[in-house]
């Protein structure tokens, strides 16, 4: 894999320009300003998840289930994107699913606690559409989510949306 | 007896971090016993109007070709060390004189702090002082356990 800092450089001026985007022109950004934003970024993080899994199971056998599924994002996906695996993995057997990773990557740099809590979910829409794009394409259509309260750990919640 | 006033002795100081327009991004001190009896800014301005003095008096004087430029001063109960990066960023760390070469200490405060927390920070603009509280508790550690520095320095 290439020099992580490339990756992590890149995301941080991604955000940055889709907020820049967003705001230019008026003064103030509303909820519904950052919502557009948290979407855009989550819509990039898709298209790049389906592509990632593609590339990531091509050598894999097919999946036995659901949780097995979810094993595979929690060790070999994470480990592939964020160079480590999620710490804890906890579900209710009926298909909402969180994941915690107490270092993850694009928070360790932020801080170590509470400050610039506020602004840790631009840099977490990206990857929330990253797990939803792989999951995709196996076969599971979901809603990620993520929250933080103290980083850089932080706990993602993939609810799979059952037809 | 002797050896441990020796130990006592040896310091940090404080630092300066500078960038590349003379803004003071950063600062702070250990065992500063006596102030400079001028406001934060002046003080700023001060250090930073003597450095760009002093490099461009040693470069000018040097008998031979000149290679870092300027190093290090010392006065009879400290020593300014300085460090200057590529991209223009200023260290100044003033120790006691103990210490005779500090540039691989600012060096590492440069690649391992400055650029882990403060540029790959993504809320940090370059350019504003730095606020980060991961950055400033990083520091405060490495410098706390460097094996000149001393807690309780004469």
């Amino acid at each position: 894999m290439a020099d992580e800092a490339l990756f992590e450089f890149l995301h941080m001026e991604i955000v940055s320009h889709v907020y820049k985007e967003q705001q230019s022109g008026k003064g103030e950004m509303d909820n519904k300003d950052r919502a557009v934003c948290v979407s855009v970024l989550e819509g990039m993080g898709f298209r790049v998840g389906q592509g990632l899994i593609e590339r990531l199971t091509r050598d894999s056998p097919s999946f036995k289930d659901e949780l097995d599924i979810m094993k595979f994002i929690c060790k070999d996906f994470w480990t592939k994107v964020f160079r480590r695996q999620i710490d804890n993995l906890r579900t209710n057997h009926q298909g909402t699913y969180v994941l915690q990773d107490n270092k993850f990557a694009l928070l360790t740099q932020l801080s170590s606690g509470k400050q610039y809590l506020e602004q840790a979910p631009k840099y977490l829409a990206f990857s929330c559409g990253m797990v939803r794009g792989a999951l995709s394409n196996i076969g599971l259509d979901s809603v990620v989510t993520a929250e933080v309260s103290v980083m850089p750990s932080c706990k993602f919640q993939v609810v799979v949306q059952k037809l | 007896m002797r050896i441990i006033q020796q130990e006592e002795k040896m310091t940090v100081h404080n630092l300066y971090i500078f960038d590349r327009n003379g803004n003071c991004l950063y600062y702070n001190e250990w065992n500063r016993k006596k102030q400079a009896g001028i406001s934060k800014e002046e003080e700023y301005k001060l250090m930073y109007g003597m450095l760009f003095s002093i490099r461009s008096f040693v470069s000018k004087m040097s008998p031979l070709d000149m290679k870092d430029g300027f190093l290090s001063f010392q006065t009879s109960k400290y020593r300014l060390h300085y460090y200057e990066t590529p991209t223009g960023l200023k260290f100044v760390m003033n120790t006691d004189l103990s210490v005779s070469n500090a540039r691989e200490t600012l060096q590492h405060i440069y690649s391992n702090l400055y650029v882990e927390y403060i540029v790959k920070n993504p809320v940090c603009v370059l350019g504003n002082t730095l606020d980060s509280e991961l950055f400033s508790s990083r520091l405060d550690a490495f410098i706390r356990a460097l094996p000149y520095y001393s807690p309780r320095a004469a």
